[in-house]
């Protein structure tokens, strides 16, 4: 086993590696930007070191500034996190290059995968159905041919993309240009990639995505679903397992297609194999592979029972699984919600600012990783996500209750999120039927508002209370039982 | 004692008066009756007409965040929004941030014909890039914004006028 582990990232997902490699007895190495200085995956750490300014194109992206930082801090092993550099092939090249392990799959693996394209063909010849489409296209004409041949709707994104960046959908032929070039100037930022893919794009679809876990001596298991179409702009709000929606025929078959997906790129470590579900016809295509630890990776590990964040970094250390697929099974249903810094009633547009109060829920199966506390700064240099919540129930819905308490029990003050808005699709009738399709939260929550747009008399009260200092509260000296008169109360300078 | 803060678009009002123990409150015409039961820093536990409730609160310059029951709620200063609020600045169409963001690309000048729809401005953050459109046609009378700049939320970045 690992010494010492470098984890290349920030926020909760940093919080939550630290934390595996503290339980694990392997000490840990953050890297912070200048505007995480005192942020708390760096306060958690054992040690932390400065890579660059804010701008994570000048900090968490810099390959160089990663590996001179665990070159300086002497680690064997660097764990990227999700996003950033964690499906950067060059980057887990670099790693092994210097003599240490990437706690993720082979650079060969993220490489197969990371090309959409690449790896539709991939999967088409292991067998797997993909989305009827078009890939790796550059040139507008090419663009337009191919798109007349799938026919309207359509879905552009990034050959090289992930989390929506670079995705849009487009209706007719005359959107076309201007989406395709939206499309690869994001594309382009976000990758330094401008290739684009064309794909049949089913409506009402429903995104489940397989988790799979593969170690160095050849064994592959999944760890079943997670159903994943609670979504606004293509990104997750809401994950949960198992899906409503999966029977244990469709459940095995798309199973069984994630490790042929994961076996035929020789996958080992954790990785997600996205599956689109047409809830017209059940069929199902493969839509991408994430050759990275997921966001929504707790809600597995709350029905599974096993700590994927350890065993991705056991697996690289060598360790076998000691569990084979038959050993595997989920006991009762598990629902995260992310807490974004966004507005819902503005298009969910990211907000800044500062966190003033953040207090978190607790309580029996309730879990919050988290990558902020009260004090810290929200700024527009990274993903607005605060907090994940996910609470874990004996069936789905006591886990909608469990999570709707927990939301309710949140408190966070400072910063616009989307709080309220979680606790609204939760008591949606369709996602209490579990009927959610990707485009549902923008075809159903469209122009929302907060619930209530009144303010209740008690809260008013509340701020006045608030405001009202101890001494000026207390003018009547004659009163004996004024509680401004108890001894131990406390004063204003004091 | 009278309290005024502004909501949103409106303004609320409360009264407070000793009573007893606590306060009576007005908001509205109705009167309720409050305690204080506890007072910790950020937090206030008050009996409210009987029931009891713990409201988490905080303060950013001169707004008022207040949190109970999975709600937050923000209140300023009585009619300070409105003033900062206006579409229309001298006859012109002002164009504001919709997010705070940093600018990352400016695609017109001052003084330049602009379409209805036309892309003024591309603004970045948290790795989302979204489009400002223009959303009249008219001529670019200022531009307040600069390739690289940071800006707020309904900071004014284009005044279109005729």
């Amino acid at each position: 086993m690992f010494n010492k582990v470098l984890v290349a990232n920030r926020g909760e997902i940093a919080v939550r590696i630290i934390r595996a490699c503290r339980e694990l007895g392997i000490a840990s190495v953050a890297v912070y930007s200048d505007a995480d200085r005192r942020a708390l995956h760096v306060r958690l750490a054992d040690e932390a070191v400065n890579i660059g300014p804010a701008p994570a194109s000048e900090s968490y992206l810099v390959l160089d500034h990663i590996l001179q930082a665990a070159a300086a801090a002497g680690v064997e092993a660097i764990h990227p996190g999700y996003g950033f550099l964690a499906e950067n092939a060059a980057f887990a090249r670099a790693v092994q290059q210097a003599g240490l392990v990437f706690i993720g799959p082979s650079p060969e693996a993220i490489e197969a995968m990371g090309d959409k394209g690449q790896a539709r063909a991939w999967m088409q010849a292991a067998g797997v159905p993909v989305v009827p489409g078009y890939q790796g296209l550059d040139d507008p004409a090419a663009l337009e041919a191919a798109a007349a041949q799938i026919g309207f709707p359509l879905l552009i994104k990034a050959a090289a993309g992930g989390g929506g960046k670079g995705m849009r959908v487009v209706y007719q032929t005359d959107e076309m240009a201007e989406a395709a070039a939206a499309a690869r100037r994001e594309a382009l930022h976000a990758f330094g990639d401008g290739r684009l893919i064309l794909e049949r794009y089913i409506p009402h679809a429903r995104h489940i995505e397989f988790q799979v876990l593969g170690d160095q001596q050849g064994n592959l298991v999944h760890l079943f679903e997670r159903e994943c179409s609670v979504q606004r702009r293509h990104q997750k709000i809401i994950e949960e397992t198992p899906s409503p929606y999966l029977n244990e025929t469709l459940r095995a078959e798309m199973g069984a297609a994630a490790t042929a997906a994961a076996r035929s790129v020789g996958y080992t470590n954790a990785g997600t194999v996205e599956f689109i579900v047409d809830p017209q016809t059940g069929e199902f295509f493969f839509l991408e592979m994430n050759t990275r630890l997921q966001v929504e990776h707790p809600v597995t590990e709350w029905t599974v029972g096993i700590d994927l964040v350890q065993w991705q970094i056991r697996i690289a250390a060598g360790e076998t699984m000691p569990f084979k697929q038959s050993d595997l099974f989920q006991r009762g249903h598990a629902i995260e919600c992310r807490l974004y810094a966004e507005d819902p009633a503005n298009n969910f547009l990211p907000a800044t600012g500062p966190l003033l109060t953040f207090i978190e829920p607790s309580g029996p199966g309730v879990r919050v990783d988290n990558g902020y506390t009260s004090g810290d700064q929200i700024t527009i240099h990274y993903d607005p996500l605060i907090a994940k919540v996910t609470a874990w129930g004996e069936d789905r819905p006591a886990a909608i209750r469990r999570m709707t308490a927990a939301l309710r029990e949140t408190v966070l003050m400072g910063v616009t999120h989307n709080g309220q808005f979680l606790q609204d699709v939760l008591s949606a009738p369709q996602f209490i039927a579990g009927e959610v399709y990707t485009t549902w939260v923008e075809e159903h929550f469209n122009g929302w508002q907060p619930p209530q747009c009144g303010l209740p008399p008690e809260v008013l009260v509340a701020a006045a209370l608030a405001q009202l200092t101890p001494q000026s509260a207390a003018p009547d000296e004659h009163d004996p039982y004024s509680p401004w008169r108890t001894p131990n109360g406390y004063r204003v300078g004091q | 004692m009278y309290f005024r803060y502004q909501f949103g678009q409106q303004t609320a009002e409360v009264t407070l008066e000793r009573s007893g123990e606590g306060f009576r409150a007005l908001v509205g015409g109705v009167a309720y009756a409050v305690e204080v039961l506890d007072r910790q820093p950020g937090e206030i536990s008050l009996r409210f007409n009987g029931r009891p409730l713990t409201f988490y609160w905080a303060q950013d310059g001169s707004r008022k965040w207040l949190s109970q029951g999975g709600c937050t709620y923000w209140l300023d200063p009585p009619a300070q929004r409105a003033s900062q609020l206006g579409s229309e600045v001298d006859g012109s169409t002002a164009i504001r941030a919709p997010m705070p963001a940093q600018v990352r690309a400016v695609q017109v000048a001052p003084g330049d014909p602009v379409q209805r729809g036309q892309v003024l401005l591309l603004l970045e953050a948290m790795k989302m890039e979204i489009q400002v459109k223009s959303p009249a046609a008219g001529r670019v009378n200022r531009l307040l914004a600069a390739a690289g700049q940071t800006v707020d939320r309904d900071q004014l970045l284009v005044e279109i006028g005729e």
